[in-house]
């Protein structure tokens, strides 16, 4: 992810500072990384607390580690597939209880989704276009440095990661819109992540079916009830999903 | 002239290669790895002649660069600040030697010890050793203060030091990268005399170092990283080095304006720029990325009373760990920005510990040692060495007791077998054995010293990001026998799951001998498997 928030800021045109983590802090999985982009010099390479404006993570543990540095109206862009590699891991509706209380959040299914687009290992780019319209940078020169990135491997995983960025995007451009249109965040962050996206924008028509059945007064119940869906739902599920 | 987006170690890296590099010579330590990286994967890639090597530990790294300053070409020696140490003979000593070739000693240290036993400050080598030093504060300084350092080691006759810390080495930024100098010729010293350090020579060569001083403030005195500002007299002071003027810069913001500011990223100390400072200064703070080893230089261990000094020593900043734009903004009473509150986080957020990977050999060797020391009772201790096995200290294994510094598992063991405590056991890793680790080994077999020495060989250095190991299955048990330990007391197992009985069993066979045990628990890291392959097959390619 970092690799092509770099790249792509560097070619808006943008000063950039990244930073990351090896050796001994590598060892159990919570490596993290630190990206400053700005139309002036960036000066400090760590990010102050109270100013970064997203945490983008692909586990959900993680997404809340780093809330000290978000600015209070920052987002958390993650994925909601735990790695439960310690033995502490907290119940897991415990720690969605906390997440989805997030002001602004977008949590999405990456791991789902990346198997889905042909490349297991994309969760990261599920991530990233889900985080894509909140960066000020134009979702097309994402794309290119994703592509120049996979490049090397062959032009499959470039089109799967491509795929899995566009899913990530259209996840995170409906949570915006559902709550553009009067939805609850918290409903809305429990539904994005059982829904199967296609690599392409949600059609308006299931943007406004969702937002309907969602503002009504049983829209917390049935987007508790998405959620605790153990199959990915297809987008038009408005309907299905309230069969009960 | 172009633009990269470089780590602070990449762009080392290169701007030694633009400085006309001939040898490169490292050890892996965190966070100076990728300086080698870096410059092993440009050779490859633009087949450059440039002759390059992951020594057998820091010294040896040394030496090998000294040995090629010596026949007047230029090399890069890097390394972590704690390699300094295991480097320490031969950097006190090339200084008094000189240097005939560029020769730069490349270190990064590690403030808040994120991969690291300690936080020591390379900055007192360089003072020590009395050679200049070069302090970069962002990426493109690395890649500049490179070059530089490279024409400044020809110029005075001495190496330089050129000091990273973490948070500069594992950044990234954009550098502007400039043309590529050609090699030196090759030329023997002219005065090998000063490098036969014999008392006669030696006395010679320290007086032309006692004399290369004064050459080395003015350079200092001079050079634009030492940088002093004046606002207006009486106004408050700011001494800032390294990457502190980053955090100081963006938490001041246009206040700084307000201050004196001296900063600095070239040793020795500019004295006149300093004084300056102080006359100038209703008070001064001391902004230092690691040690307060000019705060304490200019307070004179506290004993300046002219002017308030404020730094590290005066509890004003913490004294110890890094520095970062919050701890800046604590010390000059800016305020924090809020941050995002999210309630009942306290009861969910599970720290997530460094751990083995999963499927890891040294977790079923592990295994097996835990359940003999079960039997051995509390009171006995295995003492333990640096590498991925360090975390064997953590639970659920909780099987070793000590982990002081590369190799020193196998002394700690000879003398806990010494003072009394037994079974003494230790545990080493391949790559940290032959590191450090035959050196003690040979006083062990030497006198048949009863300890039991458990050798991890899982074919990598692994906890640095899999670099190669020097000894590895039977090569490695050939050394150990080569130096002196008995063949029948070499004993190879298997760490797998399904042999754990049988392990347990030699360990148990080997701990009634009373003498010296070596017990090389052989299986290949798993993460770098891939890797392993590759150098097993370059390995047998070079051998043909």
């Amino acid at each position: 992810m970092a690799h092509v928030l770099d790249h792509a800021a560097v070619d808006a045109g943008f000063h950039l500072k990244q930073t990351e983590v090896h050796g001994m802090a590598q060892r159990g999985g919570a490596i993290s990384a630190f990206v400053r982009m700005s139309e002036g010099p960036v000066l400090s390479d760590l990010i102050p607390e109270g100013q970064a404006r997203a945490v983008l993570s692909v586990e959900p543990l993680e997404s809340l580690r780093y809330t000290k540095l978000l600015h209070p109206e920052g987002w958390v862009v993650t994925d909601v597939t735990p790695l439960r590699n310690i033995a502490s891991y907290p119940d897991l509706s415990a720690l969605f209880e906390v997440l989805f209380r997030l002001p602004h959040l977008v949590a999405v299914d990456a791991t789902k989704l990346a198997l889905k687009s042909g490349a297991m290992k994309a969760q990261n780019m599920v991530v990233l276009g889900a985080a894509s319209s909140l960066l000020p940078l134009p979702a097309a020169l994402l794309e290119k440095h994703v592509r120049a990135l996979f490049a090397p491997k062959g032009e499959r995983l470039v089109n799967a990661n491509l795929a899995a960025f566009r899913m990530g995007q259209a996840a995170g451009a409906m949570t915006a819109e559902l709550v553009r249109r009067g939805v609850s965040q918290a409903a809305a962050a429990r539904v994005v992540p059982r829904l199967d996206f296609e690599a392409a924008p949600v059609p308006d028509r299931v943007v406004a079916a969702w937002t309907e059945r969602l503002r009504k007064p049983d829209g917390a119940a049935v987007a508790a009830h998405v959620l605790a869906s153990v199959d990915m739902l297809p987008l038009e599920a408005t309907v299905a999903a309230t069969m009960r | 002239m172009y633009q990269e987006i470089l780590l602070g170690d990449e762009a080392v890296a290169r701007g030694a290669i633009d400085a006309g590099l001939s040898a490169a010579y490292a050890y892996p330590g965190t966070p100076a790895t990728e300086i080698y990286e870096t410059i092993d994967a440009y050779a490859k890639a633009h087949r450059l002649p440039l002759r390059r090597l992951w020594s057998t530990n820091e010294k040896v790294a040394l030496e090998e660069g000294v040995g090629v300053s010596y026949s007047g070409k230029r090399a890069l020696v890097s390394m972590k600040h704690v390699g300094l140490n295991v480097a320490a003979d031969p950097f006190m000593n090339v200084a008094v030697a000189g240097a005939h070739g560029g020769l730069v000693v490349a270190v990064a240290d590690d403030p808040s010890m994120h991969s690291s036993q300690n936080e020591q400050d390379s900055r007192y080598f360089a003072d020590f050793a009395q050679v200049p030093c070069l302090e970069p504060s962002n990426q493109q300084e690395c890649y500049d203060f490179t070059r530089q350092a490279f024409d400044l080691s020809e110029k005075v006759g001495l190496p330089v030091l050129l000091r990273l810390v973490t948070r500069l080495a594992h950044s990234r930024a954009a550098v502007t990268l400039g043309e590529r100098r050609a090699e030196n010729e090759a030329s023997p010293c002219p005065d090998p005399g000063l490098y036969t350090l014999i008392p006669v020579n030696a006395r010679r060569a320290y007086a032309g170092l006692l004399d290369k001083q004064e050459a080395l403030r003015e350079w200092s005195q001079d050079h634009p990283a030492n940088a002093l500002t004046l606002a207006g007299a009486g106004q408050p002071g700011i001494l800032v080095s390294g990457l502190a003027f980053n955090y100081l810069a963006e938490v001041l913001g246009p206040r700084l304006a307000e201050h004196n500011v001296l900063r600095i990223g070239a040793y020795p100390l500019p004295v006149e720029k300093i004084r300056r400072l102080i006359e100038g200064s209703r008070e001064v703070w001391f902004l230092e990325e690691g040690y307060p080893f000019i705060e304490r230089y200019v307070s004179a261990l506290g004993l300046f009373r002219e002017r308030p000094l404020r730094g590290r020593m005066t509890g004003d900043l913490p004294r110890a760990g890094e520095l970062s734009p919050d701890v800046v903004k604590r010390a000059f009473g800016v305020p924090g920005a809020p941050s995002l509150t999210v309630p009942g986080l306290e009861q969910v957020m599970a720290p997530r510990p460094p751990r083995l990977c999963d499927a890891c050999p040294h977790t079923d060797a592990y295994a097996a040692l835990k359940e003999v020391l079960a039997e051995l009772g509390p009171a006995t201790r295995v003492m333990g060495d640096i590498g991925c096995y360090a975390l064997g200290y953590l639970p659920p294994h909780q099987t070793i007791h000590s982990c002081l510094c590369m190799g020193s598992s196998i002394g700690m063991a000879i003398g806990a077998a010494h003072a009394g405590l037994r079974p003494s056991m230790c545990v080493i890793g391949d790559g940290t054995f032959t590191h450090s680790g035959m050196a003690p080994l040979l006083d062990a077999a030497h006198a048949d010293i009863d300890i039991k020495v458990f050798i991890l060989d899982n074919s990598i250095v692994g906890m640095t990001g899999g670099q190669p190991t020097m000894a590895t299955d039977e090569d490695l048990v050939n050394l150990v026998a080569g130096l002196g330990v008995k063949p029948e007391h070499i004993r190879v197992i298997t760490p797998v799951p399904q042999k754990h009985a049988e392990n347990v069993g030699v360990i148990r066979e080997e701990l009634a001998h009373h003498g010296l045990s070596v017990i090389v628990a052989r299986r290949a890291c798993v993460t770098f498997a891939r890797t392993i392959k590759e150098l097993e097959r370059e390995r047998k390619a070079a051998r043909r």
